[in-house]
């Protein structure tokens, strides 16, 4: 399956290179000036990506790998592990990691659930496109603005208080946004709202490479509904799922936006994650080696999910 | 709760059963939730905002849609950072899928060695988070004069884009047929004419949704636009509109939502307008 979703894969680094006619046979003088000159035109057209890629990423990430065994002093030393030690004791940071743990779960679980059904649900197409349009629909909108819609839901004079009082449910209308770990599970569900959309469409695109035979075929065995998605169309939604899963734990580790703007990581820090301890770390509590530790932890987890998933995909029956 | 809305008419077998009306009742309890939170936005945005009492609404209630979004444009100063992130998203998304192919045809196309190297070289920003970029970015902005500068927003947004335009352009590039290019090569066409008339011409729907991606990206970032820009002509949309949140018990709700949906108005539009485009671009190959 998947012709499409290939499109997705980490590519196999150069598949091309063995097919291409080898110009290592027997080269005449003049063709050696002409793979010369081959060379330096390659190279002509590699360098501005490689340079500005280079110069703007690279290198600062390495000088943050760097930076992140110095301490915070006035006259910043060696530090050793010191930065990474704060980890363990330090509340703001422990709490950060618990957040992030949260995000991960919460930002894999819901979308993976909820594209998926949701995709099932409007796949026929007719007027449930209306309801695909309406999941999808958020998934246009920045964090920010998401952020401002949320926080209209959500603060304490919001629309979520007010419709509970109005359903006499005043027990429940609390400071959604004011405690933890309330506030950072209704943040995760307004990143839900946001970023289903992503999941759906992929989902969609999953069940459009379905082979509609092997539906046949089910159908032809008796099996229907429930026994037939289980069976037979779940299966073949395996790589699309991978897929989906990575995405949306990349994407929820590096969530910054919507925390930013709803509550700064607060109150008290109670609800940042790794991405915003970094930048309150660095740029207003001025920790930039504390802050540089947090960024290359967040780094570190970043890259082993993407290479768990990364990987999945390379593997020959990766489908 | 909503009966179901019109069994579907094209299959005339299909009648109610148990399960069909399950499902469709689960589909509308799901968009009518998710619907919640954008019906809100929008009623709230055309409350005019004298008339906003202090609570929400949860029907229309007079238009000040434009009022609102006026105030936002004028006294929250959006409409200078819109004009910027529009300058950013446009030219730096241009500026990177034009790096971005030359890089993917050097790599797939050309006889060019280590490819797997400089594919994992490009490809690796993508997989970094923004955040382990940004002081050192901050600091050898604030020494070279790039630190709230519009070039320097350029420039930073222009690297962001590349990798992953190189990854689709890359994986595009892979899905042509050698043969045109090796014709064109066996006629004695340079490599940068064959690139800019056969290449360019080939590649164009792709260009386009990396082009469509890399807008949006840029247009929604707010990081960068915290970080490196302070003044208020330099700075970004998404910077401009979290301050006018910050702002939120001063201006009053229907102006930060009238706001919200200003900033999210052409990433929208090009959205849904690039729907059917992408999706076909997600099948096209193979």
């Amino acid at each position: 399956m998947s012709s499409s979703l290939d499109q997705r894969k980490p590519p196999l680094p150069g598949p091309r290179t063995s097919s291409k006619p080898g110009p290592a046979d027997s080269p005449p003088p003049r063709r050696s000036a002409r793979r010369l000159r081959d060379r330096l035109a390659g190279a002509g057209f590699l360098a501005p990506a490689v340079l500005l890629v280079s110069t703007l990423l690279l290198l600062p990430f390495a000088t943050t790998v760097y930076r992140s065994f110095f301490d915070d002093r006035r006259v910043s030393g060696f530090a050793g592990l010191d930065n990474y030690a704060l980890f363990l004791n330090d509340p703001v940071l422990t709490r950060s990691i618990q957040n992030t743990l949260m995000w991960v779960v919460g930002t894999v679980v819901l979308p993976l659930l909820l594209g998926l059904a949701i995709a099932v649900l409007t796949h026929g197409g007719g007027w449930s496109r209306a309801a695909r349009l309406v999941v999808v629909l958020p998934y246009a909108l920045s964090g920010s603005a998401v952020a401002v819609v949320w926080n209209f839901v959500l603060t304490t004079d919001g629309a979520a208080n007010q419709a509970l009082r109005a359903f006499g449910m005043d027990a429940f209308a609390q400071g959604w946004l004011l405690e933890w770990p309330g506030n950072t599970l209704v943040m995760i569900l307004a990143n839900t709202w946001q970023s289903a959309g992503v999941a759906v469409i992929l989902f969609l695109v999953g069940l459009q490479t379905i082979p509609p035979e092997t539906l046949e075929a089910a159908s032809l065995d008796g099996a229907s509904g429930w026994r037939r998605f289980w069976f037979v169309v779940l299966p073949q939604l395996r790589t699309v799922s991978v897929i989906v899963v990575g995405i949306s734990l990349v994407n929820g580790l590096k969530s910054f936006d919507l925390i930013w703007v709803l509550t700064q990581g607060g109150p008290g820090r109670e609800s940042e994650t790794l991405a915003v301890s970094m930048y309150q770390e660095t740029f207003l509590a001025l920790h930039p080696g504390a802050g540089a530790a947090v960024a290359v932890v967040l780094t570190t987890i970043v890259l082993f999910t993407s290479w768990l998933y990364l990987r999945r995909q390379l593997t020959p029956k990766g489908n | 709760m909503p009966t179901i809305p019109g069994t579907p008419r094209r299959a005339p077998r299909t009648r109610p059963t148990p399960g069909r009306i399950l499902r469709n009742t689960t589909l509308v309890v799901i968009s009518l939730v998710w619907a919640l939170p954008t019906w809100l936005l929008l009623v709230n945005a055309m409350v005019p905002a004298a008339d906003y009492g202090g609570a929400p609404h949860w029907w229309p209630q007079g238009f000040g849609l434009f009022d609102n979004m006026s105030q936002a444009w004028t006294k929250a100063d959006l409409g200078p950072s819109m004009g910027n992130s529009l300058l950013y998203a446009v030219t730096s998304a241009a500026a990177a899928i034009v790096v971005a192919t030359t890089a993917a045809f050097a790599t797939v196309i050309m006889p060019v060695k280590h490819k797997t190297l400089w594919f994992w070289l490009i490809y690796s920003g993508t997989l970094l988070p923004l955040q382990v970029f940004l002081r050192p970015l901050f600091l050898a902005y604030a020494d070279t004069g790039l630190y709230d500068a519009q070039f320097g927003l350029f420039l930073v947004y222009v690297a962001i884009a590349i990798p992953f335009a190189y990854f689709i352009m890359r994986n595009f590039a892979l899905t042509l047929a050698p043969e045109i290019i090796e014709a064109a090569r066996m006629d004695g066409a340079s490599w940068w004419r064959v690139f800019w008339q056969i290449h360019v011409p080939l590649s164009r729907s792709a260009m386009v949704a990396a082009f469509v991606f890399q807008f949006v990206a840029v247009w929604n970032d707010l990081l960068f636009g915290i970080t490196l820009s302070t003044s208020k002509n330099i700075r970004p949309v998404m910077a401009a509109l979290a301050e006018l949140q910050g702002n939120y018990s001063n201006v009053g709700p229907p102006v930060v939502l009238g706001g919200a949906l200003l900033v999210s108005l052409p990433t929208v539009v090009l959205f849904f307008s690039a729907q059917r485009f992408f999706v076909s671009s997600l099948k096209l190959h193979g």
